[in-house]
């Protein structure tokens, strides 16, 4: 029963790697196990002792766990986790970037991705804090959609390095089930192991869904390999346009065409926007059916990112420039964990849409309309509050990280490292080698629970006494088979003398303790008598003593503690 | 262990050994034997001191003595008394026989026969004895310190076991050390008639009540246990030991507590006993002591830490 628990509770950890479902985990495990015990030894519910059996058989498992844990293959992740595969509901992020149907933003402060940076020194600026993750290409005249599947031409981004040697790693991430099936960077650098793809679009997409917190890591790209994807030329797609959908933001774009050069577009732009007199609200409320841009161009002039990316790159698109929206997370809070090291902290609540336009002679480049807007652009406050309990909150998602690292870092590739290490070619020995350490596990395990047997088990008094005796026994004084304590201290007493006074009070704490009839003062009152009393504190003060030249003082030195 | 406040039971004991020298462990464990109840055998040669120590145990209580030497013609009307008739009342009388003594001394217990042994033995267990369909209670201390020569089997019955069982405690008391035999030699011994009585018979029911009353810890219980299991392990030399045998471990190591001045049993009461109340029961009342090496064996064989 305890055996079928235990593995239970091993695939639900291989399932929730996080750092607070392992210890929930443990702690069901500890107590359902205290609870097993409980019904075997048939015993009162004496909840200490319980507890201490069981803490001690899970030690006995420990070394055979991380045999396993070392050795056994992985599980892949189940990618049909029911519950997990909900979509944009989990990151605040959809395929679909529809701002006008969004009546207000909730804040939500679940965490979305944490990142942090090997490379050494702090995160970047805090204006170049952008982390992407979906690219909208394809305009419906009221929503920006991620056209569906790769772009064929990214293929030369996955190209193996030319040096053949990874560069260092510049973005290490750890991101939450999101169910995209692209994940957070930067956009540069590139991305290490097969598992992630870059797409031409600049997006970092996976092979299937994220329903799993997942770590990636971005290795610095040498040169003209870098954020080759700004590079990609614009598609007719992303000139793409709904015409008579918004009628007055196509005269407004109209104006914008007629100026010879995109980049004098691109400024004619932000004077508009800036002289506008927009405001950044996270509640501007829907826009209608029709027309949607121009009402919030020309009437409402309120609204968040969404609404300031999509009518920014529509206009752009209407004025000849190629552009798109691009969705992601911006900002972060920087932690500074105990122990965990340093990361930045992303919160679903940081989501963020901007704009990329393609200039000729610079490529892809990101615009934020939502920055022009007069004091509106910070992103929501941060939510993990300040004071001790956002100090003691990031401190926990700290910790989280390091397991997490811990937990996902030891992945099949690494395994597969070990044991190339370990066997170099004659993998055919893996089998012998796992059932050879499985042996080991088992039998170190063993013999923990064992020695922990023979250390008195359960019973303080006993466990106790063996403290002394042990000290005995260092010096070749043992008690012979079936000797009482009494006899035995008497016999101890007859080859060291010197002990006299301390063997006999041994004797009597333990001999009252055990054997005379209960008293008011009960166990606990004993048990701590006879620590006073335990032969290895009285013998090194007794050595202390005599190394002074005190001599035997008796009782009035007695150690107070 | 001396000590300033010495129980009362010390000075018996010094008393009674007075009278037999050099037997200290003997005189302690008979004075044990009838604290907790039980009954004894002692098994020895003739001219030991078997008598001498009854005698001494009756006298120093105040409790009435009798003895009774069992002979292979002795009937078991001849102990527990017969119903006679008396012309004058036209009615029949119960005359009690020995048994209804409070210190029976039966010596030769092994030359009476089988349904003798068996009769005294029931009134023993029983505490009454049935004549002609009535009961008749025996005295309430009653303790019975039966002899048999174990040396000389001719013509004899010996005890069987399940009869062994009934006596708590079986004793060898052995020849006196040469001092001790010296000074008997040199008549500076006490007489038991010189004894005196120390105690009453009243004294001796409330040191059996307060004996019953021992405190026995669950660790020594335990141990107790574990010896009772240890002699039932398959393999191991001897008989194992019964329930009873358990019970009357249990109530002599409470009453070596008791002589020893305490109030609660350790380790080394039950140890103190172990031979007395386990050696006849391991080996099965063979001939020829086995001077306890199956209750040492026992012993050695169970952790006494505790």
């Amino acid at each position: 029963m305890a055996v079928l628990q235990l593995v239970g509770a091993g695939l639900q950890a291989a399932l929730l790697p996080d750092l607070a479902p392992s210890l929930l985990q443990g702690a069901t495990v500890l107590t359902a196990l205290a609870g097993l015990l409980a019904l075997e030894v048939g015993e009162g519910p004496d909840w200490r002792s319980l507890l201490h059996r069981s803490v001690s058989v899970l030690l006995a498992a420990l070394p055979m766990a991380l045999v396993l844990l070392l050795l056994v293959p992985r599980l892949g992740p189940f990618a049909a986790l029911p519950g997990l595969e909900g979509g944009a509901a989990l990151t605040g992020l959809n395929d679909n970037l529809d701002p006008g149907g969004i009546a207000a933003l909730a804040d939500d402060p679940g965490p979305a991705a944490r990142v942090s940076f090997p490379a050494g020194g702090g995160p970047p600026p805090e204006n170049q804090r952008y982390w992407r993750v979906l690219v909208h290409d394809r305009f419906d005249g009221r929503q920006w959609l991620a056209a569906p599947g790769a772009r064929r031409d990214g293929a030369a981004l996955n190209a193996a390095p030319a040096a053949g040697e990874p560069g260092s790693l510049q973005e290490l991430w750890l991101s939450e089930p999101s169910g995209l099936t692209t994940v957070h960077w930067s956009g540069s650098g590139r991305p290490v192991g097969e598992a992630l793809r870059q797409d031409g679009r600049g997006e970092l997409r996976l092979r299937a869904p994220s329903g799993q917190r997942r770590m990636y890591a971005i290795a610095a790209a040498a040169g003209a390999e870098n954020g080759l994807w700004r590079r990609l030329p614009p598609r007719p797609l992303d000139l793409q346009l709904a015409p008579g959908r918004n009628p007055r933001l196509e005269a407004l774009a109209a104006d914008w065409a007629r100026l010879p050069a995109p980049q004098q577009r691109l400024a004619a732009a932000e004077a508009w926007f800036r002289s506008q007199g927009f405001r950044y609200t996270r509640s501007p409320g829907t826009l209608p059916e029709q027309a949607p841009l121009d009402a919030f161009l020309f009437e409402q002039r309120a609204g968040f990112c969404g609404h300031f990316a999509g009518a920014f790159s529509a206009l752009m698109r209407q004025a000849g420039v190629p552009a798109r929206v691009v969705s992601g997370y911006r900002g972060g809070t920087w932690v500074t964990a105990i122990g965990g090291g340093s990361y930045l902290d992303l919160r679903r609540s940081d989501a963020h849409a901007w704009s990329e336009v393609w200039l000729p002679d610079r490529g892809w480049l990101r615009v934020d309309p939502s920055a022009w807007v007069a004091a509106g652009a910070a992103p929501a406050p941060s939510l993990a509050g300040a004071g001790a309990l956002g100090w003691l909150q990031r401190q926990w998602w700290g910790v989280d990280l390091a397991w997490s690292r811990l937990w996902l870092g030891f992945d099949r590739r690494s395994q597969e490292a070990l044991l190339e290490r370990l066997l170099g070619e004659r993998r055919e020995l893996v089998g012998a080698l796992v059932l050879a350490l499985v042996a080991l596990g088992l039998a170190a395990g063993l013999s923990l629970l064992g020695w922990l047997g023979r250390r008195g088990g359960s019973d303080p008094l006993r466990r106790e006494l063996e403290r002394s005796l042990a000290l005995l026994a260092r010096q070749g004084l043992a008690p012979a088979p079936g000797e009482t304590l009494p006899r035995f201290l008497a016999r101890v007493q007859g080859q060291r003398p010197a002990l006299a006074e301390d063997l006999a009070a041994l004797a009597e704490a333990y001999g009252t303790a055990r054997f005379a009839p209960p008293r008011s003062g009960s166990n606990a009152a004993d048990l701590r008598e006879l620590r006073r009393r335990r032969l290895g504190r009285q013998l090194r003060h007794r050595n202390a003593r005599t190394g002074n030249g005190a001599g035997h003082a008796g009782q009035a030195s007695e150690p107070t503690d | 262990m001396t000590r300033p406040d010495r129980p009362p039971l010390a000075e018996l004991t010094d008393a009674i050994g007075r009278v037999l020298l050099g037997k200290e462990h003997a005189v302690r464990l008979a004075l044990a034997c009838l604290l907790a109840r039980g009954h004894l055998l002692i098994e020895d040669l003739p001219g030991v001191g078997k008598s001498t120590l009854a005698e001494a145990l009756a006298r120093s209580f105040g409790l009435e003595f009798r003895r009774v030497s069992f002979t292979s013609d002795l009937l078991p009307a001849d102990l527990t008394g017969v119903n006679v008739f008396e012309p004058a009342e036209a009615r029949f009388r119960f005359r009690p026989g020995p048994l209804f003594s409070q210190v029976l001394l039966a010596d030769e217990i092994n030359r009476a026969s089988p349904r003798t042994q068996s009769a005294l033995l029931e009134a023993m267990a029983a505490g009454r004895v049935s004549v002609d369909g009535t009961s008749h209670p025996l005295p309430e201390p009653f303790l019975v310190i039966a002899t048999q020569n174990g040396l000389d089997q001719g013509g004899t019955a010996p005890l069987p076991e399940s009869q062994l069982d009934r006596f708590l405690m079986r004793l060898n008391l052995g020849f006196p050390p040469r001092e001790a035999e010296r000074a008997l030699l040199a008549g500076e011994g006490t007489s038991s008639e010189a004894l005196g009585q120390r105690l009453s018979p009243a004294d001796l029911l409330a040191l059996q009540e307060r004996c019953s009353h021992q405190h026995v810890s669950p660790a020594l219980l335990d141990y107790v246990l574990d010896l009772l299991a240890r002699s039932r392990e398959p393999g191991r030399a001897g008989l194992p030991l019964s329930p009873r045998a358990g019970l009357g471990l249990l109530a002599a190591a409470r009453a070596w507590s008791l002589i020893e001045g305490r109030n609660h049993v350790i380790p080394d009461d039950v140890q103190a006993v172990a031979a007395a109340v386990c050696e006849h029961r391991l080996d099965g009342g063979q001939p020829g002591a086995t001077a306890g090496e199956r209750s040492s064996a026992l012993l050695a064989g169970v952790d006494g830490l505790r």
